[in-house]
């Protein structure tokens, strides 16, 4: 079995405590519109030309987006990797993409890091069958759930699917999960406004449970601008301007009503 | 805390003061040496009575506020010349005064001084004279190849430290014991004996030098008191007046005293010679926290008071440029920083944690200060906690490059394997760059940069070198004679063995030159056991004697090796010819060769093995051919991996090469991967790094550039904590970081008056970017450019 992934982070320092290393798993069944892993979207193999500059010549290559990796091979990296996760108590954490849309590679993936002592998380939408979470949650240590938007036509406005599930995984998580941290992408525009933002504080203090642990408060950034470019991708979001420091802070500290601690980034 | 505005004023005079050349020294050890009475004398009494000579002689500097007295020139960074090392001709003046980088401006009277007194009597007579003479053609050939360079070419034999017990100790003691070591000389059964009388008559000389250079200062600084009108300001100076009193001539018993008696002993050793590393008051958390707690208990130190003493001391280095240097010595070491290394933290002589209240302190100082000299650098220990790495994270954020992180129980074992014993090896730490040392016990000489790339470029070439036209090397072949990767390894194994060899002939002539020559009484009082063996410090007289030679570029020769590995031999991906051709051309059409050279061909620093073997192979063939060859001071000779600045010098004197670099290009630092090839981020250079045995040198060298975003909050210091403790369980010596971003450094080039404090690291020092020769400045925008991708 092989799981597709398109991109392996090591010294990622916020997907997670401590140093890990995220396997970026390829696919997603959403397309928010300020996605900035949009080579993460599509399931299958992509070529993209790679400009390479010697002097003043540009050299192009095929550049494949997407490498189909064994499990021992994402053991063997994390081997490598082993020193680092000891000293800062880190771990592997699988991103994506959706890493749960590779349902079979990821079980079998965490079967294997929880079998070599492994710290696991994975990095989720939410999206994705509920006895799929059912059977990773015995072999992941913490979950990265992103909640979006409430309403549930924005939220397939923007990110092209529907929020039910995804509320119902969360709640299942909340109550069966070792670790959840939420984290909200802040884009403006989308979700930053009064009320929406009351709403989102409002389900996470009615809902929260033991297991949930922080909140991130993911700025709304161009780093994908870039790669939207690259990839041929409309950008929808061209006009969109992160949010202001003064604003992140200002809900920084409504989200903390919450109990739980708030945290301005991964 | 904050600086006062009496240091905040000497620190502003300190930036900018110009860095001037001064004649008084030039001119003192002149006279002396003609005179008479220096014809008649022992070479180390001879010394002994110069060093009286200058000290007495040399003009008594007091600045305005200072707290902390004595300068080596005339006035700050006005620096003297030695030219019974090396002499400057006019046209060295000439070049020094006008160069566009680390200038030292001359003035008319200089150039008279000189022309008419200096170069007629100093003309061949110099040591610098005395040794290229006594070296072999071969020795001439590689040096002119740009194969090694010569330490002791220009600059005298230091690299040492002051230890726990000169800080603790004054001068009338140490006389006591020269005259107990006089007194058990056996005339009958030690045919050295009139020898070594002869070393500690001139030593005892030394230390009444020393003193009566101090009881100048006492009748400066009580003259000024009589005229000065501020009452507070006349306090200060009769103060410092009893503190001289004090100092050196007995064992400190306050702050002030004892930076004061460190400081006078600094002078010392930086007038005598012009020893490498200056000098270095080595571990000075530990050896200010006795005076410090027993002054804080009795009530008598203010907190505003210790910060004054500590913040002028600080400036008295930044006074103090490194003395000029020129030609090639200029380019393997181009700054104003003379690598005083102050070392924090570590472990005490019983093994347990050494971080304590003035840890904290000085880390606070080094912060506020923000000045390029002296260097610092934290020990970091399995013992050390968190909250004393996260401070210094504190003051690294802040993108000065200081202060670098040390293992300690590395630099431990690194002694420990070198015959040291564990109470000498755990009060010792590491100096200059990296370079491991027993504080206060050992002479460890660097000897020269080694240049490993330029090996391989001649084993390729048949020993012969194309930019000087000369048959250097041994003739092994040409690139295509070897049929096999190991049969070309090989080869580059021979030819290093070859390199060495005449480098250690030459270093152990150049040992005997300082030794018969130019013996340091003063050096040797300070440093154990000269006193008991009756023995120069130049002359084996210390505990302990080691010679390094620094080999550099270990990134850029593994990646030359892989890439013929890969290339020629594994994949075959073309033959010797056409990458010869392409070498031959610096790549004018040939760029797809060059192209697959730089983006398809495996590098070092990825913890990829099929490239890391090569460092290895290289290390361990290096190792061999240099460590524990014997030197001439009854020691042995050692490596370690470092470069200065040397690796841009290096990479000038060497053509296109295997791994896609251009000609003249500088090579890689230290064990830091080529400039941007390493690709996976910091965990796989330190996973690289690691893979060569460090505990078998003296010292390495990596460079790690961050941008500040990784250092944005608590996480990211216990990431960061977690990385420099991950390497060092790998027994990684020492890790430096450097916060910049690309867009900083590119205005600074274009804005240099706009950045007249920027401070970056360069390769085991920090220096000012406005300091830094295009082609550096060049290099660390374009890592941090990669970086920051």
């Amino acid at each position: 079995m092989k799981g597709l992934i398109f991109s392996v982070k090591r010294y990622s320092i916020h997907d997670g405590p401590g140093i890990r290393v995220t396997f970026f798993m390829k696919g997603c069944p959403l397309s928010c519109l300020w996605c900035h892993n949009p080579e993460g979207i599509s399931p299958l193999q992509e070529t993209v030309n790679q400009t390479n500059k010697v002097g003043e010549k540009e050299f192009v290559s095929k550049e494949e987006v997407g490498i189909f990796y064994t499990v021992e091979n994402i053991m063997e990296i994390l081997d490598k990797e082993k020193v680092f996760m000891n000293q800062s108590k880190g771990g592997v954490t699988f991103s994506g993409g959706e890493p749960l849309l590779q349902f079979d590679f990821l079980l079998e993936a965490l079967k294997a890091c929880k079998a070599n002592g492994y710290n696991t998380a994975v990095d989720t939408s939410g999206y994705s069958l509920t006895e799929n979470y059912k059977s990773i949650i015995p072999y992941t240590d913490l979950f990265l759930f992103d909640i979006k938007h409430l309403d549930d036509d924005k939220h397939l406005e923007f990110t092209g699917v529907s929020n039910k599930m995804i509320q119902e995984n969360f709640r299942l998580l909340l109550e069966c999960s070792k670790e959840i941290m939420v984290r909200i992408p802040v884009i403006p525009g989308f979700n930053d406004d009064e009320v929406q933002i009351e709403k989102l504080k409002q389900l996470l203090l009615t809902a929260k449970t033991k297991s949930l642990k922080k909140i991130n408060l993911l700025p709304y950034h161009k780093i994908g601008t870039s790669k939207y470019k690259k990839f041929n991708i409309t950008n929808r979001m061209e006009n969109v301007k992160p949010p202001s420091k003064e604003r992140m802070l200002q809900l920084k500290e409504i989200f903390c009503e919450v109990g739980v601690k708030v945290k301005i980034g991964g | 805390m904050r600086i006062s505005e009496r240091v905040k004023k000497l620190r502003e005079q300190s930036l900018s003061a110009v860095e001037k050349i001064s004649a008084e020294r030039a001119l003192l050890i002149t006279q002396f040496y003609k005179s008479d009475e220096a014809r008649e004398l022992s070479a180390p009494v001879k010394r002994a009575k110069a060093f009286e000579y200058l000290l007495k002689n040399k003009k008594i500097c007091i600045n305005d506020g200072e707290l902390i007295v004595g300068e080596r020139g005339p006035a700050p960074k006005e620096t003297p010349t030695y030219p019974e090392i090396s002499l400057h001709s006019m046209q060295d003046l000439d070049i020094l005064n006008t160069r566009e980088k680390v200038f030292f401006r001359v003035d008319d009277e200089v150039k008279n001084t000189y022309k008419n007194e200096i170069i007629p009597f100093w003309k061949g007579k110099s040591n610098r004279d005395r040794i290229m003479g006594l070296m072999t053609t071969e020795w001439h050939n590689s040096y002119n190849a740009g194969l090694f360079t010569e330490f002791q070419e220009q600059r005298a034999p230091g690299h040492t430290v002051l230890g726990y017990k000169m800080f603790n100790t004054g001068f009338l003691k140490i006389k006591e014991e020269i005259s107990e070591s006089i007194s058990i000389l056996d005339f009958f059964n030690d045919p050295r004996a009139s020898e070594r009388l002869e070393e500690l008559k001139a030593m005892d000389l030394a230390c009444d030098a020393i003193i009566m250079y101090a009881n100048r200062h006492i009748d400066k600084l009580e003259m000024l008191a009589t005229t000065e009108n501020n009452s507070v300001r006349k306090s200060e100076l009769l103060k410092m007046a009893a503190v001289c009193r004090k100092v050196p001539a007995n064992a400190p018993e306050t702050v002030h005293e004892m930076l004061q008696h460190y400081w006078f002993i600094h002078l010392g050793v930086i007038t005598e010679l012009n020893p490498w590393d200056s000098f270095n008051p080595g571990r000075l958390d530990q050896h200010l926290y006795r005076v410090y707690k027993s002054e804080k208990e009795a009530g008598s130190l203010s907190d505003d008071l210790l910060f004054d003493l500590l913040g002028c001391f600080w400036v008295k280095f930044n006074n103090h440029p490194s003395p000029p240097k020129m030609g090639v010595t200029a380019s393997e070491s181009n700054t104003y920083t003379d690598f005083c290394l102050i070392n924090l933290g570590g472990v005490k002589a019983d093994g347990t944690d050494a971080v304590n209240e003035m840890s904290y302190i000085l880390l606070d100082v080094i912060k506020e200060m923000r000045i390029l000299q002296p260097s610092s650098m934290v020990q970091i220990s399995k013992k050390s906690s968190d909250r004393f790495i996260h401070k210094a994270l504190d003051i690294i954020r802040t993108g000065f490059g200081q202060p670098s992180c040390f293992n300690t129980d590395s630099i431990i074992q690194e002694l420990l394997r070198q015959g040291k014993s564990i109470v000498d090896a755990r009060n010792g730490g590491a100096s200059g760059c990296v370079e491991t040392g027993a504080f206060g016990t050992e002479a460890y000489w660097l000897t020269g940069y080694f240049n490993l790339p330029k090996v391989l470029e001649l084993t390729l070439n048949n020993g012969f070198d194309k930019r000087t036209a000369t048959l250097v090397g041994l003739e092994t072949g040409f690139a295509s004679d070897y049929k096999s990767f190991d049969a070309l390894m090989e080869a580059f194994k021979m030819q290093v063995s070859y390199f060495v060899d005449i480098k250690i002939r030459g270093n152990n002539v150049i040992e005997k030159s300082f030794a018969n020559w130019l013996p340091v009484p003063f050096l040797s009082v300070l440093v154990e056991d000269c006193i008991l063996n009756g023995k120069d410090y130049n002359c084996g007289g210390a505990r302990y004697n080691t010679s390094y030679i620094q080999g550099v570029g270990l990134g850029s020769i593994t990646d030359m090796l892989t890439s013929i590995r890969y290339n020629i031999y594994d994949k075959q991906n073309f033959g010797w010819e056409k990458l010869n051709n392409a070498l031959d051309e610096n790549f004018k059409g040939y760029e797809q060769v060059q192209y697959e050279l730089i983006y398809n061909t495996p590098k070092f620093g990825n913890d990829d093995d099929y490239a890391d073997q090569q460092a290895v192979s290289v290390f361990e063939i290096y190792y061999d051919a240099v460590n524990g060859r014997p030197n001439s001071r009854g020691g042995s000779h050692r490596i370690n991996m470092l470069p200065t600045t040397c690796h841009v010098y290096f990479g000038s004197v060497i053509g296109a090469t295997p791994d896609g670099r251009n000609a003249s290009k500088p090579l890689s630092e230290g064990i830091s991967p080529s400039q941007g090839v390493d690709k996976n981020g910091p965990t796989s250079v330190i996973k690289s790094a690691s893979k060569i045995d460090h505990l078998r040198t003296g010292g390495t060298l990596l460079n790690q550039k961050f941008s500040p975003q990784f250092f944005e909050d608590e996480d990211s210091y216990d990431c960061l904590t977690s990385l420099i403790r991950s390497y060092f369980s790998l027994d990684g010596h020492h890790i430096q970081f450097n916060v910049v971003n690309a867009e900083t450094l590119k205005d600074a080039q274009k804005h240099p008056e706009l950045y007249r404090d920027l401070i970056v690291r360069v390769a085991g020092y920090s220096d000012y970017f406005n300091d830094l020769g295009e082609d550096l400045q060049n290099e660390i925008i374009n890592r941090t450019e990669h970086e920051e991708v």
